[in-house]
């Protein structure tokens, strides 16, 4: 009786060309819109993983490792697979449902969200999240 | 001996409690509506058949161990839980959602 799909959730997508992608709640809608008139959420996931990094690799490699590559997507509860896993990175500043109107809007708050992972990632916290989900 | 005694009893008493929630409160019957009424965290009470695809069965199990729900595992298969709920097809799982006049949220709970 404790609601669970709430923003900084770790979430599986589970349907769609992310499937099988990690990604994290930023907004959710449990009633629906009137667009949309089911319960659905935005979400930021993980659309390329970094790579392992290991200590023989040069500060270039590292870094080049290290990119991680976003995605910003409004899906439906039932395509989502919640994990008792949370992130609490802060990115409702940067993502909002009037990101995903325009191109040039997605692709900013896309950059925005990859500086923040890639800093969250670099500090090694949160490593299931940016581990790769093997199936 | 003794052991399965205790079950028949408690198994009787399961199917009356489940009986009175279908005249008096509120339930949804299916996988699909069990999912819904966990995410909405409406369920109080979720309970599985025992012939429930062990993919399935996990997956509810999590979904219940995020919303803090009691699982209850039927003890007979999808079959005896539709007949148990008075239905004439067959059910493998089944949310409670308002009890109604049965207290069977309060005394199942407990095991699994």
């Amino acid at each position: 009786m404790v609601k669970f799909l709430k923003p900084n959730k770790a979430v599986i997508v589970l349907q769609g060309r992310y499937a099988g992608r990690k990604a994290v709640i930023v907004k959710s809608f449990d009633e629906g819109t009137r667009d949309r008139p089911y319960g659905h959420c935005l979400v930021a996931g993980i659309k390329k993983y970094p790579s392992k990094v290991i200590r023989k690799d040069s500060a270039k490699k590292t870094a080049k490792k290290s990119r991680v590559k976003c995605f910003v997507k409004l899906v439906n509860y039932q395509h989502l697979m919640p994990t008792r896993y949370t992130l609490d990175v802060d990115l409702k500043d940067a993502i909002s449902v009037d990101a995903l109107q325009t191109k040039d809007k997605r692709v900013a708050a896309c950059k925005a969200t990859k500086a923040r992972l890639e800093e969250r990632f670099k500090t090694g916290k949160n490593r299931w999240f940016f581990t790769k989900l093997r199936f | 001996m003794v052991a399965a005694k205790k079950t028949k009893k408690t198994h009787e008493s399961i199917n009356n409690r489940l009986a009175l929630v279908m005249k008096s409160g509120k339930y949804t019957l299916g996988y699909k509506t069990v999912l819904k009424s966990l995410r909405s965290s409406k369920g109080k009470l979720i309970i599985i058949a025992n012939n429930c695809p062990p993919l399935r069965k996990s997956e509810i199990e999590y979904y219940a161990m995020l919303c803090k729900v009691g699982v209850h595992h039927y003890n007979g298969n999808n079959v005896d839980l539709g007949t148990a709920c008075g239905k004439y097809f067959r059910v493998c799982c089944l949310s409670i959602i308002e009890p109604g006049d049965s207290d069977i949220i309060k005394s199942m709970p407990g095991d699994h």
